[in-house]
């Protein structure tokens, strides 16, 4: 039993699964209304909106296991819908083509952090922090604080194959799971990541290329942020500088939710993801509950402290026994 | 040290260059533009307002300037330079008027005189308040869904918690609501300034209250993109704050049945004018402007469009 909880996905997955029961009983609807939170209709909003922040997040635990932090994800996502809104809707770009090119600002900010951390040696908490600015400030700049309406010019009620556009999110995310998952855990670059987290001098010393690893989450943390930012601008139809602020201190706690230690050398990219749907199911249901609007954030916040306290009682258990 | 001497010399005589290559024509007056912060898409038609105007009159400056976010201590920081900066003039929109009236004091004290606009600071030493009555404009707002309902059916009201003047709306809201027994407000939803959260909430709340009567949204988040009302049912009514583009669009759209617009223009326009005519001696009739607001809908929308366009200067 001890052995199934110290699968970390598990238990984060037990946990979403409680929530998600709780949420149906709580929501309970009387008579024949129909519920409110266990439909289809719901869980595709749920996927929707958590994807923004599940897609992010997948990078963040990879540089949080490399031993750093991330703390441009929310403004590489604004930064992103408005370099695509521009190129978008006043350059005249094809939406594929302005969506590629705007991924292309998280390829820069993960070089940029990485140059900062790695050739300057800023720690990743200060080298980032200024980076968030850099980006928000070139979102402001860009758009002298009005935003772009991606929306008046995407089909509307638009399907590709038959699927709505709402899926977009969702899909990305799911693949982007499995695929990191997998490089995570079966192949020697993920085994890197964690080496260096764990211990970087040891890592250094077995030969590892510390600074190449390192560049390579931060880069795939802006990648991947980047990603969230196109999805963000399709779905909600906007290149806006402030869109997605603050988002980046959720998408770190999903990925502290989802197992992954500030300390680095433990996590896990499909935990992150579990963490993130935790999360866009409080976001979801919460409302839902009459009157509960007002105590979202604390509830939140309460959520975070007893996951990650859990977490810690049920690892020091498992190595004492 | 010697650097340091050189830098200062420099800076002294780059100083004294820049002075005396000012020609000595008539001085501009200089006013200072505050908005609540510089993230809320509304508050740059103030600077086009008060931009042109001053293009236009040819004596005036105006420096527009706020915190990025909506945060009261970087108001006051933003505010306090503008006092050492002696600007002859501030037009501020109070972020939170019990926190910055002192500050607005010490700005009068200093020999600059202040005016409000958008949200006041009442208690304060500022000459005059140019700007809509928030708890008016959400009377407004519950007599059109009243109107639209038929006096009867579910509301569920869109906000954002803490700013002083949606809650104002808000009551207003609530009051003329009272008013109408058949009609229920069912939620109370907090996007917290949120546009993402807010397109979230509408389509939670949608898929919650499928038969829901009418969204009353107390600001602008729903109807500045079209994607954050797609799934509400043309069965439900909804009745917005902001008129800004692309919000007309939603109403020809058939999505949004009535908008109420703020002078966005005249925020900056209307306050360089009262500021300017104070320094020449000449006050207003009253403290409190009132602005009045449109109220858009699909008979007047083209219109509002029409009109937006001329105030653009496009």
């Amino acid at each position: 039993m001890m052995r199934f909880w110290r699968q970390r996905e598990f238990s984060t997955a037990a946990i979403l699964l409680a929530e998600i029961i709780f949420f149906a009983w709580y929501l309970w609807p009387d008579g024949d209304r129909s519920h409110p939170f266990l439909n289809r209709n719901n869980f595709l909003l749920i996927l929707k909106y958590s994807s923004i922040y599940g897609i992010a997040t997948i990078g963040a635990a990879v540089v949080i296991i490399s031993g750093g932090v991330d703390l441009a994800p929310g403004a590489v996502i604004g930064l992103t819908t408005v370099v695509m809104g521009y190129l978008f809707v006043e350059a005249g770009w094809p939406l594929w083509a302005a969506g590629s090119a705007a991924l292309l600002v998280g390829v820069a900010t993960g070089l940029l952090s990485s140059w900062l951390i790695i050739r300057v040696k800023l720690p990743p908490f200060i080298a980032t922090l200024g980076v968030m600015g850099i980006l928000r400030g070139a979102g402001f700049i860009i758009t002298q604080a009005r935003f772009y309406d991606l929306s008046a010019k995407l089909p509307r009620n638009w399907h590709v194959a038959g699927v709505s556009i709402d899926w977009l999110g969702p899909a990305v995310m799911v693949a982007a799971a499995i695929v990191f998952q997998r490089l995570m855990t079966g192949y020697q670059w993920g085994r890197n990541v964690q080496a260096v987290g764990g211990n970087e001098m040891a890592a250094l010393f077995s030969g590892v290329p510390v600074g190449l690893i390192k560049s390579s989450a931060y880069v795939l943390s802006g990648v991947l942020a980047a990603a969230s930012g196109v999805v963000l601008a399709v779905v909600q139809g906007q290149g806006k500088a402030d869109l997605a602020t603050g988002y980046e201190l959720d998408i770190i706690a999903s990925a502290v939710v989802g197992g992954a230690s500030l300390v680095g050398g433990r996590g896990s990219v499909a935990g992150a993801v579990l963490g993130a749907l935790i999360f866009g199911v409080l976001r979801n249901a919460l409302p839902q509950i009459s009157g509960a609007t007002f105590y979202d954030r604390l509830i939140v916040g309460v959520v975070v402290i007893g996951i990650v306290v859990m977490d810690q009682v049920l690892t020091r258990r498992g190595s004492t026994a | 040290m010697k650097r340091l001497a050189l830098l200062i010399v420099t800076v002294a005589v780059a100083g004294w260059a820049c002075a005396g290559g000012t020609p000595e024509g008539p001085r501009k007056l200089k006013f200072a533009l505050i908005p609540k912060a510089l993230d809320i898409p509304v508050f740059n038609y103030a600077n086009q307002g008060a931009q042109k105007l001053a293009a236009e009159l040819g004596d005036v400056e105006v420096i527009y300037r706020g915190p990025d976010h909506a945060d009261e201590l970087k108001a006051q920081e933003v505010l306090e330079s503008f006092i050492s900066q002696k600007v002859d003039g501030i037009a501020i929109s109070v972020l939170n008027a019990e926190f910055l009236t002192p500050t607005i004091d010490k700005a009068v004290a200093a020999g600059i005189p202040v005016v409000t606009w958008d949200s006041d600071a009442p208690a304060s030493k500022r000459f005059a308040f140019y700007g809509v009555d928030d708890f008016k404009s959400g009377q407004e707002m519950g007599r059109q869904a009243a109107e639209l309902l038929g006096g009867k059916g579910t509301v569920a009201f869109l906000t954002s918690l803490g700013a002083y003047n949606l809650g104002r709306r808000l009551d207003g809201v609530k009051d003329v609501l009272a008013k109408h027994p058949g009609i229920k407000v069912v939620e109370t939803y907090d996007c917290q300034e949120d546009s993402v959260k807010a397109s979230q909430l509408i389509a939670s709340g949608t898929n919650r209250y499928p038969d829901l009567g009418a969204w009353i949204s107390v600001g602008g988040w729903p109807v500045f993109t079209q994607s954050a009302l797609a799934p509400v049912p043309a069965t439900t009514k909804v009745i917005s704050f902001d008129t800004n583009p692309p919000a007309p669009d939603l109403i020809r759209a058939g999505k949004v049945q009535v908008l109420i617009g703020q002078k966005y223009f005249g925020w900056g326009s209307e306050t360089v004018k009262l500021l300017r005519d104070y320094i020449k001696g000449a006050k207003p009739a009253s403290t409190i402007i009132d602005s009045g607001v449109d109220v858009v809908t699909a008979k007047n929308v083209d219109e509002y469009t029409a009109l937006w366009k001329k105030m653009e200067g496009k």
